[in-house]
């Protein structure tokens, strides 16, 4: 029982860069645009996270340095993809580069140098429920963070006005021109506090999961939270649930090689991915099934006034 | 005054042209900061990155063997982007091209007759690279999974099944306990030319440039992949099978990948071992964007991009600069070439109210 508690928080833990991530993306695509550059900028995310931490031992400035450059970094998909009218795919995938760069370039000289990381700090009352207790409430400050930003986007996005209008930019950019919204505002909006969310999601990797530094520490995560915003329906509660099943098959990679399990440790590495293969197969049969549109109309449509083609 | 952005009516070659020369340009205004941040003197960079490669013999051969896997790479890209489905996975066909070759290497090495060995080679690099793009491919096809996702997520489970074989039953005993297998003999091995490091797969990147161009331009079978690139709509009332030619080119363009595996090991490697591929099947998106997709100006492009790769290494030898140095070049090209493709497409207008009327009152 210890070690199948153990296991749970472990996939938490685990999960909870997956879900700021997945969180990031969905706010981004729900306003219309795709970001295939996560991978790139929780890179990004996480050095700075690493060498604000290095510097001045202090969390939180750490997670708000590593915010703010991933949103400086995805300024740039959003001047490129949304001002500049270029492909949202092409657009992304160069962050990815950018950003992988980026951290290579700069993280090369800390390759090997150790942080602190967060310690778990028991929420009085709740970590006493059985098994839920121990696995949610017995967390790091950040994972809490995490569940108060599932709420927050949630509430946001689907009752409020600013929420609304993300959600319109998305669906019918054209209507919403007509009616007076500035649809590349919006976008631009969406997608620098996308990037935001995304860079503690990469954050969280050196202060919580692995407190020193290698070279491409997120091991294409961002390219599984990909995956997850289509998996999470857009929708940030799903995106929570969507996460820890991943962080599931993230943890159990670890724990079976703890375990001794016969299997080559490369073979282990390969879970996730491939289950990220057959989730993403799995959910797209049965959109086609259901035939339900739940994909934001005019994701990764260039948007542009003033033209007849 | 306001800005706004009008349409070109015809999309000007020379813009082109002006566009690529203006983003090069920003990419050494760019790479000047990262110089300074790196603690580098900026000019003496160039200058030593720019003697290196273009004024020694080395300099000249190297980016012609780099140029040779960007050249397969960027054509696997190129083919399936031609019918408008994205291949971000030729990294992983790479490498389970080489896989493929080497476990054929590991057991016929020496029990075939002269010259049989390396043509059996290219085939299994080939099957290697072609069915690990048909996974991507079917599921696009047959599902309609996002062929972007999938295509990359099997580079990682390519890179780890190469670490299982080489920290497992392909590691040489003979070796120190190296992941590395065993060196092949010279019956795999491709031939160099002359006294360099040139080798023969070069040429074969040039053959295989011109029948993807042969094929896309002149047969009835390209005509289809390009019509369903231009408008799958008109493909699907024409009666051509999309499915069937989706899984098709992503084999063909897992098996163009497959190659490029092939040519870094048959040419300089002669045996498996870890990163065979420094970003090759990723840098293959580049060269195909900036060659818009047309296998003739893969090889341009495969050459700039080549020129980048021996920029990093360098950099990398005089200056201790980290190799990943290349990807964040990389994404400063892309983003300038993306940021200002916009321009050859439209002409920015600027125009001034204050203007407009002081130009009507003296129109009167």
């Amino acid at each position: 029982m210890e070690f199948f508690i153990q296991f749970l928080i472990a996939a938490v833990g685990m999960g909870t860069p997956l879900l700021f991530a997945t969180l990031g993306g969905v706010i981004g695509e729900r306003a219309g645009v795709i970001n295939l550059g996560m991978e790139g900028l929780m890179l990004v995310g996480a050095l700075v996270a690493f060498v604000v931490m290095l510097n001045t031992g202090n969390y939180f400035y750490a997670v708000a340095a590593a915010a703010i450059a991933s949103g400086i970094v995805s300024m740039i998909h959003g001047v490129v993809c949304l001002m500049l009218r270029a492909s949202q795919i092409a657009s992304g995938l160069a962050l990815t580069f950018f950003g992988t760069g980026l951290s290579g370039f700069f993280g090369d000289k800390l390759t090997g140098t150790t942080i602190e990381p967060l310690i778990r700090i028991p929420i009085p009352g709740l970590n006493a429920i059985p098994v839920l207790g121990p696995v949610l409430f017995n967390q790091d400050i950040l994972v809490y963070f995490s569940y108060f930003c599932v709420v927050l986007l949630w509430w946001m996005l689907f009752k409020t006005r600013l929420g609304l209008n993300i959600r319109s930019v998305g669906e019918a950019p054209e209507v919403c021109d007509s009616l007076g919204l500035s649809v590349l505002g919006y976008r631009f909006f969406a997608v620098v506090g996308g990037g935001m969310m995304i860079g503690i999601g990469g954050a969280y990797f050196p202060l919580a999961l692995t407190p020193f530094w290698v070279d491409g520490i997120t091991a294409g995560r961002g390219w599984i939270a990909v995956a997850l915003v289509i998996f999470a329906f857009w929708d940030p509660i799903k995106a929570l649930g969507g996460a820890y099943l991943f962080g599931i098959a993230l943890a159990l990679e670890l724990r079976l090689q703890i375990l001794g399990v016969d299997i080559s440790p490369y073979f282990l590495k390969m879970i996730p991915y491939v289950l990220t293969i057959l989730v993403l197969t799995l959910v797209t049969i049965r959109h086609n099934r259901l035939g339900i549109q739940v994909m934001p109309a005019a994701l990764g449509n260039v948007f542009f006034r003033g033209e007849k083609n | 005054m306001r800005f706004f952005l009008e349409k070109r009516v015809n999309t000007s070659s020379w813009g082109r042209v002006l566009v690529l020369s203006v983003a090069f340009l920003l990419v050494l205004f760019i790479s000047w900061f990262f110089f300074l941040a790196a603690g580098i003197e900026p000019i003496t960079a160039f200058q030593i990155v720019g003697e290196e490669i273009f004024l020694t013999k080395y300099g000249w051969q190297d980016l012609l063997v780099k140029m040779t896997p960007l050249m397969f790479t960027g054509l696997a890209v190129a083919l399936a982007a031609q019918m408008r489905q994205w291949n971000i996975g030729a990294e992983g066909q790479f490498h389970i091209g080489t896989v493929a070759m080497t476990w054929f290497a590991l057991h016929y090495d020496g029990k075939l007759p002269d010259g049989m060995l390396i043509v059996m080679l290219l085939i299994m690099a080939m099957i290697g690279g072609g069915l690990w793009g048909c996974i991507p491919g079917f599921l696009k096809a047959r599902f309609g999974v996002n062929e972007i996702i999938t295509s990359l997520l099997f580079n990682y489970i390519a890179a780890a099944w190469v670490d299982h074989l080489l920290f497992g039953a392909w590691r040489d005993p003979g070796t120190n306990n190296f992941p590395i297998t065993k060196e092949f003999s010279e019956a795999a091995q491709l031939p160099l030319y002359g006294n360099t490091s040139i080798h023969a797969g070069l040429i074969l990147a040039f053959i295989v440039v011109v029948i993807i161009a042969w094929v896309l331009w002149k047969t009835r079978l390209g005509f289809q992949i390009r019509l369903i690139g231009d408008n799958p709509d008109a493909a699907r009332y024409a009666g051509v099978k999309i499915r069937t030619l989706t899984i098709l080119v992503f084999a063909a363009s897992g098996a163009i990948a497959g190659l490029a595996g092939f040519s870094e090991v048959a040419g300089i490697h002669y045996r498996l071992q870890q990163n065979i591929s420094i970003g090759y099947g990723y840098t293959g998106i580049i060269v195909a964007w900036l060659a818009r997709n047309h296998p003739l100006g893969v090889v341009l492009s495969a050459f700039f991009m080549s020129i980048v790769f021996v920029s990093a290494e360098v950099l990398q030898i005089e200056y201790g600069l980290p190799i990943s140095v290349v990807y964040l070049y990389q994404g400063i090209i892309l983003f300038t070439v993306l940021g200002s493709e916009i321009f050859t497409e439209y002409r920015l207008r600027i125009t001034s109210i204050w203007l407009k009327q002081r130009l009507t009152k003296t129109g009167n």
